[in-house]
């Protein structure tokens, strides 16, 4: 009985998760794909969204994107590199931060859209910019860069970083050089999870990066992020809903290239790192 | 996971390992290749001289924030505006009626958007500049013979304590409760207007927007619904089979929207700090002139005399 119950619950399981997804997928396909063309790519948006396209609207939501990984990447990688590799171990402090980390990946939305809007928008000066909503979308995307990228160098074997030691090999070099991209499919992992998040964001956008739908000259211009944009439609603008699925669509794709091209540049660099025996057998 | 990350040949001698790291920090200048222009575009996106000053007086930058059922409009009008003036930047952003009340207070925008009327002590250091009414009709199917229905009675209907359009003086027929989704400001001035709680409506049909609506009920004959009174009032026209019902003995249409005598209506204000001078006054006059009513109609509002 067991014997089969446990499979049998496991494969519904795995079913139920993928009919869920392929049901969403050619819910947004089908209602979507009818207006999508290149003038919706290229043109702005008329008519409060319902008619043009989101040409504007995709070059702030990539620039936001574009902000908040400079911001966030640089930052969660160096905490990460200190939280696992640092040769000044102090436990109490790292737990904190570990802690607090695991805490802020938590927290709603919204509460980073007041905070943002609180902090850079308003204490700091940047409005409601392009700048604010990526640094607001970096301090939710830190969260999960860092602790990625944390058991990712972890995961490590000691036997790295004991070796490249024993050659003489400075610290920095180890870490720079042999740790990081050798950890580098759990980074990227962690960049695409991020990004991810990032740009399913509406409500914390809404309060820092704004609504305007005019393309940004600068990145202190109000823009309006792709996710925004769906929400205004699906939920303000009366007949907006065909337009609201062709923007998810739109979206949706902009996520599967982003995966792609991350892909991509994770085989490119793996065939350079040779030292990454293709027998190991992973993808 | 692991076995990718891990190298197997560890004891590969020390010469060729140093290569290859050094090969790898080249993988890591490509990353900081790729990032550095990311940094500066925005720089240099900033670049390019201003267009040349047009004949035009006005200029400057204008804030709008607030409602998020006045925003379109608002952002609309913004571009119309923008439009005919090229020195001027009109930007409008949302967040709900109470954050343009607190924004236009504090001075952070220019100007708040409100869709409901001042109330208490809004009313002695805020001005509100009224430009379009957002009313709402309550629908049935052409057939149902029912004229007309006080609050209670839509109460009843909503909350599902009528089951049988007897009970509302009509013939013998379920009735089927069609009900706006969640998050849509229809649905809030329904609910705030009757004092319903969205968790005491038991809805047979959920829609999203009017047209929706107006073909839910015009499609069931023992059906009522509400949609905004300029989309209902122009379908009941073209030959949809609806009805637009009286409410407190006062017929919905946009005329009685307009001359504020149908209840379930509100304004769609721009409010401002004391007396709006310049570009805000100038903005606002436009907004409440005949030039906007086709944006106001197009967002199923209704325009003002």
């Amino acid at each position: 009985m067991r014997e089969t119950a446990t499979p049998l619950a496991a494969w519904g399981a795995t079913a139920a998760v993928l009919a869920g997804a392929l049901w969403m997928l050619i819910d947004v396909l089908w209602r979507g794909a009818p207006g999508l063309s290149m003038g919706f790519l290229l043109e702005a948006p008329r008519d409060a969204g319902r008619a043009g396209g989101v040409a504007p609207i995709l070059l702030s939501t990539i620039w936001i994107l574009a902000v908040a990984l400079a911001a966030a990447l640089p930052l969660g990688l160096a905490t990460a590199i200190w939280l696992s590799e640092s040769t000044l171990q102090r436990p109490r402090l790292q737990r904190a931060v570990r802690l607090s980390l695991d805490m802020l990946a938590g927290v709603p939305s919204i509460v980073f859209g007041l905070f943002g809007n609180a902090v850079f928008a308003v204490a700091l000066g940047m409005g409601l910019s392009i700048l604010s909503g990526g640094l607001t979308l970096a301090c939710m995307a830190l969260p999960i860069i860092i602790r990625t990228a944390e058991e990712g160098l972890r995961a490590l074997p000691p036997e790295l970083r004991l070796q490249a030691a024993a050659l003489g090999l400075r610290r920095s070099r180890i870490v720079l050089g042999l740790l990081l991209p050798a950890a580098l499919p759990a980074l990227l992992a962690g960049t695409l999870l991020g990004i991810g998040r990032a740009l399913a964001e509406t409500a914390a956008l809404i309060f820092t990066s704004g609504y305007v739908d005019r393309a940004p000259q600068s990145w202190l211009d109000s823009g309006r992020a792709l996710s925004v944009h769906i929400y205004d439609l699906s939920m303000n603008v009366p007949g907006g809903e065909h337009n609201a699925y062709t923007a998810a669509l739109v979206l949706m794709a902009l996520i599967v290239a982003i995966n792609a091209a991350t892909q991509a540049a994770a085989r490119h660099w793996r065939r350079a790192l040779s030292w990454q025996d293709p027998a190991a057998g992973d993808r | 996971m692991r076995s990718s990350i891990f190298p197997t040949d560890l004891h590969m001698n020390g010469h060729s390992r140093l290569l290859r790291i050094q090969r790898a920090s080249g993988a890591l200048r490509v990353l900081r290749g790729l990032f550095a222009p990311m940094l500066l575009a925005p720089v240099i996106a900033c670049g390019p001289a201003p267009a040349p000053p047009a004949a035009d007086a006005l200029q400057g930058r204008l804030g709008l924030t607030g409602s998020s059922t006045v925003a379109p409009l608002a952002a609309e009008i913004a571009k119309r505006f923008e439009a005919q003036h090229p020195e001027v930047r009109i930007d409008v952003q949302t967040g709900g009626s109470s954050r343009g009340i607190a924004d236009a207070r504090s001075g952070i925008a220019d100007i708040g958007l409100v869709s409901r009327a001042l109330v208490g002590t809004e009313q002695s250091d805020l001005q509100a500049h009224p430009i379009a009414r957002d009313g709402i009709a309550m629908i049935v199917h052409a057939s149902n013979p029912v004229p007309q229905l006080n609050a209670d009675q839509v109460r009843a209907l909503y909350r599902g304590q009528w089951r049988n359009w007897q009970q509302a003086g009509g013939p013998d027929l379920e009735v089927s409760v069609v009900n706006k989704a969640q998050g849509r400001s229809t649905l809030d001035l329904f609910l705030e207007h009757f004092g319903l709680q969205s968790r005491e409506i038991r809805p047979a049909v959920v829609i999203g927007d009017n047209e929706q609506g107006i073909k839910t009920v015009a499609g069931n004959a023992g059906a009522i619904g509400y949609v905004s009174v300029g989309s209902a009032e122009y379908a009941a026209a073209s030959g949809v089979p609806i009805r637009l019902l009286a409410l407190d003995a006062i017929q919905a249409s946009v005329d009685s929207v307009r001359q504020q005598r149908y209840p379930l209506a509100r304004p769609l204000n721009l409010v401002t700090r004391g007396t709006p001078g310049g570009l805000a006054a100038a903005f606002i006059a436009y907004a409440q002139s005949p030039a906007v009513h086709d944006l106001v109609r197009g967002l199923y509002f209704v325009p003002l005399e």
